[in-house]
């Protein structure tokens, strides 16, 4: 549901250049492992002599002290520190469950190249998690199809099963009807990306946001936005040449090149692919049943006029896309802009760091969602109810044999999918961390902060993320709502609840599993193809190109690049897939 | 044995006896050879000889050497990909516009020096030029990016001056004055050296026979300075004319501060490369780029280094 | 005429020192930038209010950046690199431009041409990066130094200079017993103090500054500081948007403490390298 995009460095990319490959969903039967329900009726009967506990409902624990190797990403903003083995997250889940887990860490930023130069080089860890997209493990051998297995996971079948999971797993699911990644498994998509305004000055200049975000428009958006600044500009607080807006995850580094999370967002309600959701162009067509190049269609076309607005009429600032990030939270920090992106864990940053430049009282903010399009009412949120997730290596399969690889997974079941861990790595310990409050939510202990759950202590609290590893991005995603929403303040459950309401979700697209041969060809396309498409995307919605007068060259350009190639390989792929299955 | 070092008068004898001799004399100095070959082999050689994947598929992985033939197929690929075209004419024109202005600033440059009269202004002006060569292009490209800034410096005096800020770094018609200029200010002290160098070997006698014909000052630069080193100058600018369509030494910078909204006149061979190759998995094929990059190379400068070694009968290597 | 010509080459004194003291100022100037916002508060940079003199002045970023940041491990870690790396690239540089000097040495016959080559055509970033990967080297220190040990063009300018060398020392010191390798590190090394001094500093400095093997090849906890410096400078986010971003002021106090070592090293060993540039740079 974080919408972070498989980084595009280095080898990572390059063998995962496509999107989730999976048969189509005519397969359902009996032949696939994503059935409708998982049985575990075989497996659940009691064996007393395995040497271990396990079970719904129950914690995992091994009666001998058991290691397990696991590759880690090492998030460089929260970097590891040794606290964490001996006294934060590590330590606990070996005290519950008595297994050791030896972990290789790796940046984050360089974690998918590592793992896949490690997993080709035979060095794989047992268990890998933090995996968005698994294609090119699939053929080598190296990873278990792990859905020959589930059956064995307990909590992992519970959710499935409660949830109806199927329809989503499906979109992993190879062509050989197996699948090779444990997702993240949501109950519902979140939103997590929105915008927050300054509301303080829209409310000055007489626009009420909180009435109209149910079913406002990108349109209503510019209108209400240049209503402020005129009002900005009559009070002095800005010129007449001043944008009011001014994003960050769009620069040349975090909206990686492409106008990153803006027009991602904006892409999704007009139903193309944009900014960090550009991957190669190529969108499913659900009426027709085959798949086109987005970028060059009519909704593509509107949604740049719509962009290159906000722009041309002096509200968005165009250095939005080449700008760091800090150039753009500095001029919303300091008043010089009234709206910005912002996403769930951002929020609390946001008020913390306003109040440390304009003064506490001085401002009023306001986390409103998202405006749909003329076309359609999309929530932004994403489609399919999946996250990254966790592979698990054919090695630990051979050198465990089949009974240890089987407890290996109730393990790795109960960390990933049972109720009582994820707490443990979202909240720590009861007592030592948090604890309930009288309403049943929990609430951080007296001088403890988590940055990453949102939660902004006082000067001088001990970040639980920083000190022990808690509310990490490596175990803490997917689960129940009541789960997922438990850290949420107030004004983010305001934002996701509005989207839930107020939005429907898009239909969720087949997908399709290409060899390596078609792999490379469209990967050769694809890239020059999908620069020229960056930037003259950029070049629109920045005003160096005119949508009107330049609009069948562009077009034109892309048809240079070969779309209409990689959109044939597509469908030809696609539909060889559906006629052998 | 160390006599015979000084004994070069051999009695004439067997080849194999002289060659067993030419080592028990040298032995040492092969042995210190050693290290040096093997790495040259190993770091120089191997990649060289791993080029062949442009002609045969490389899969990760894989061997170095390929796994599959794939004959000229990448080759007819990236002849009809515009993007490289496109690539190649930047590298020409990035290349060819900071020699331009480089060349002759860096000269001037160096003849304004050399005329500087206090040693101790003489040596802190160099000094100081010779500062931005040191400095790691990822500070140089950090710097020119703030300098560029929607909230940098020199987008400040644009808006007081009442203008709006310009996206200095998001629009194509601005790279190459970027180029040049950021190019020049890093590397114009530096260039200087060999100038200063060969003005240094000028016999001071020349300049006094001309004073007392009554050369003024400027003629005497244009008479006696210029023409001395006017072997330094051919050669360099020959060298310099044989490197460019190598990108070599523009990677790192371009990489540091391209964007694909400027790709239309930043994007060179060996970004197009790295991004083809190393960005998105095409190994075969972004070698077969390269490759083509590296003969084009080969050729000039082989053709350059025998232009200088004629006209001046001096080449850098 | 001649007091014309005197009063004209005046004109030009005066012009040519304002030139230089604009070019100085023009060098110098990104640097100053950089000082200035390295000293000021990070609440005068985000009101906008910095540019040439520090607003708030404050030593608080630079003693966080010594003694809380992360940069003081990448410092450690270029420092390593660099005292490696040089002292082999030294060692080896040498090692072949020594012999590669020597005429009277048969092996230079097929060995020049087998450097030199080398500067001609050369394998590529993709067989290159393809072979540390295969050689096993992918985050060791190795991937770092080695692909770049041994400059050609150095090993040209070294094995210049040792020609430039006297040979009868070379051969007196062998009259007094001295075998090859003596005479090589006891006579024709302490000869050759200008180009050792000028090395060490190019080959130090390519060390220093390198950010691109470890881009390549280096997990987080090996980055040297040009690489650490390059990750803030693009700012945490670009793959996960909750990053924080580094402030300004700590961006610039990192670069200012990155490029300070060289600033205080380079001008001192300005007459070796001037001379020993212009001893190799030009081969008549």
């Amino acid at each position: 549901m974080k919408s972070k995009i498989v980084s595009l460095s280095l080898v990572a990319s390059m063998l995962l250049a496509t999107a989730g490959c999976t048969t189509k969903e005519t397969t359902v039967g009996s032949t696939t492992t994503a059935p409708d329900k998982i049985d575990t009726s075989a497996t659940e009967t009691e064996q007393p002599s395995l040497g271990y506990e396990f079970g719904l409902g129950k914690t995992f624990h091994a009666d001998q002290p058991t290691t397990y190797s696991m590759f880690f990403s090492d998030a460089n903003w929260y970097s590891m520190q040794p606290t964490w083995k001996t006294e934060g997250i590590f330590k606990k889940i070996e005290d519950i469950t008595n297994v050791h887990l030896d972990l290789i860490s790796f940046d984050s930023n360089d974690y998918m190249k590592n793992v896949t130069l490690n997993i080709s080089a035979g060095e794989s860890a047992y268990i890998i998690p933090k995996i968005y997209d698994e294609s090119a493990f699939v053929d080598g051998g190296a990873i278990v199809p792990i859905s020959d297995w589930v059956e064995y996971m307990p909590n992992y079948c519970e959710f499935y099963n409660t949830y109806d999971m199927a329809p989503d797993i499906r979109t992993i699911t190879r062509s050989n009807g197996k699948y090779y990644r444990l997702p993240g498994m949501l109950e519902q998509c979140l939103l997590n990306y929105t915008f927050v305004i300054r509301q303080d000055i829209f409310k000055a200049a007489g626009v009420d946001v909180e009435s109209m975000e149910a079913t406002w428009t990108w349109e209503d958006l510019l209108e209400a936005l240049k209503k402020v600044k005129a009002y900005m500009v009559s009070q002095g607080m800005c010129k007449e040449t001043d944008y009011i807006w001014s994003d960050l995850w769009c620069g040349s580094e975090s909206g990686q090149s492409s106008g990153g999370n803006l027009l991602k967002v904006m892409g999704i309600t007009y139903d193309v692919n944009a900014g960090w959701a550009i991957a190669d162009g190529i969108r499913y067509d659900q009426a027709k049943d085959e798949w086109y190049f987005s970028p060059t269609s009519d909704n593509y076309k509107e949604f740049l006029a719509m962009a290159a607005r906000f722009v041309n009429e002096g509200i968005l600032d165009p250095g939005t896309f080449n700008q760091d990030d800090d150039t753009a939270t500095n001029q919303f920090y300091n008043g010089k802009t009234v709206i910005m992106s912002v996403n769930q864990s951002q929020y609390a940053n946001y008020v913390k760091k306003c109040e440390e430049v304009l003064g506490a009282g001085n401002f009023e903010l306001y986390a409103t969602i998202p405006p749909r399009s003329k076309l359609y009412n999309y929530s932004t949120a994403g489609d399919v109810r999946l996250e990254n997730g966790v592979m698990i290596s054919q090695k630990a399969l051979d050198e465990l044999g089949k009974d240890g690889f089987i407890e290996m997974l109730r393990f790795v079941d109960w960390l990933f999918y049972s109720p009582e861990a994820y707490t443990l790595y979202k909240w720590g310990v009861e007592g030592e961390t948090f604890k309930y409050a009288e309403d049943g939510s929990k609430v951080l202990l007296d001088g403890y902060c988590c940055s990453g759950l949102g939660i902004n202590g006082k000067d001088g609290d001990i970040d639980i993320r920083k000190q022990w590893g808690y509310a990490g991005g490596n175990f803490w995603y997917g689960h129940t709502l009541a789960e997922m929403t438990d850290n949420y303040i107030p004004e983010v459950k305001h934002f996701v609840d509005s989207n839930f309401n107020n939005r429907e979700k898009p239909a969720i697209a087949p997908g399709i599993a290409p060899n390596d041969d078609q792999n490379e060809q469209m990967t050769l396309i694809a890239t020059p193809l999908i620069d020229e498409v960056n930037a003259w995307t950029l070049w629109f919605v920045t005003g160096q190109k005119d949508v009107e007068k330049d609009w069948d060259e562009y077009v034109k350009v892309c048809q240079e690049k070969r779309c209409q190639e990689l959109v044939d390989l597509y469908n030809s792929i696609y539909k060889g897939a559906a006629k052998s299955s | 044995m160390s006599t015979n070092s000084i004994n070069r008068e051999w009695v004439p004898a067997k080849k194999k006896h002289r060659f067993r001799r030419h080592i028990g004399q040298y032995w040492q100095i092969y042995l210190m050879l050693l290290v040096p070959i093997v790495y040259y082999i190993v770091f120089r050689y191997l990649p060289m000889f791993g080029n062949i994947i442009a002609f045969r598929k490389y899969k990760a992985g894989g061997s170095i050497f390929g796994s599959q033939n794939s004959g000229l197929k990448y080759f007819r690929q990236f002849i009809g990909d515009k993007s490289f075209w496109r690539a190649f004419k930047n590298t020409l024109i990035l290349n060819f516009t900071y020699l331009l202005f480089r060349f002759p600033l860096t000269l001037i440059f160096a003849l304004l020096i050399n005329e500087i009269r206090n040693l101790h202004w003489k040596k802190f002006v160099q000094t100081v030029s010779y500062l931005p060569h040191f400095i790691s292009m990822v500070i140089v490209c950090g710097v020119i990016k703030e300098l560029l800034g929607t909230t940098g410096p020199i987008n400040n005096v644009i808006v007081s001056m009442g203008g709006r800020p310009e996206q200095f770094l998001s629009i194509a018609k601005y790279f190459v004055p970027i180029f040049t200029i950021s190019g020049i200010w890093q590397s114009m002290g530096w260039g200087t050296i060999l100038y200063l160098a060969a003005m240094s070997n000028i016999n001071p006698s020349l300049y006094e026979a001309a004073a007392v014909d009554g050369a003024g000052h400027f003629q005497r630069v244009w008479h006696i300075t210029l023409p001395s080193i006017m072997p330094t100058i051919t050669t360099l600018l020959i060298l310099d004319i044989g490197g460019l369509v190598g990108s070599g030494g523009a990677f790192e910078k371009v990489f540091l501060l391209y964007n694909p909204m400027i790709y239309s006149s930043a994007d060179i061979v060996s970004t197009y490369v790295y991004r083809m190759g190393l960005g998105s998995g095409n190994y075969s094929y972004a070698t077969a780029v390269g490759l083509f990059e590296g003969l084009i190379n080969l050729i000039l400068l082989t053709t350059a280094n025998f232009l200088s070694k004629k006209l001046t009968q001096s080449s850098l290597f | 005429m001649k007091l014309k010509e005197n009063t004209g080459y005046k004109v030009f004194l005066v012009v040519n020192t304002i030139i230089m003291i604009l070019i100085s100022v023009a060098t110098l100037f990104p640097f100053v930038y950089l000082v200035a916002q390295s000293l000021s508060s990070e609440k005068e940079i985000i009101a906008g209010n910095v540019t040439l003199i520090p607003k708030g002045i404050n030593l608080k970023t630079y003693i966080y950046v010594i003694t809380e940041g992360e940069f003081i491990k990448y410092y450690k870690n270029t420092i390593l690199y660099t005292v490696v790396g040089t002292t082999l690239s030294l060692a080896f540089s040498s090692m072949l431009a020594y012999p590669l000097s020597k005429k009277e040495l048969k092996a230079t016959k097929i060995l020049t041409p087998f450097v030199i080559f080398t500067m001609y055509f050369g394998g590529g970033m993709i067989p290159n990066y393809i072979l540390v990967v295969k050689l096993g080297l992918n985050n060791t220190m190795a991937a770092f130094i080695l692909p770049m040990m041994i400059s050609t063009y150095y090993v040209l300018l070294m094995k210049s200079f040792f020609a430039s060398t006297p040979k009868d020392l070379e051969e007196a010191g062998e009259l007094d017993g001295l075998n090859k390798f003596g005479v090589f590190m006891r006579i024709v090394l302490p000869l050759s103090k200008p180009i050792i001094a000028t090395m060490t500093l190019f080959y130090a400095v390519m060390y220093w500054n390198n950010w691109f093997q470890a881009f390549l090849y280096l997990r987080k906890d090996k980055w040297p500081v040009a690489y650490y410096l390059q990750n803030i400078i693009r700012g945490a986010g670009a793959n996960d948007a909750d990053a924080q971003q580094v402030a300004t002021n700590i961006r610039s106090c990192s670069m200012v403490l990155t490029a300070l070592p060289i600033i205080c090293v380079y001008p001192f060993i300005q007459k070796y390298y001037v001379q020993g540039m212009m001893l190799g740079g030009v081969k008549e």
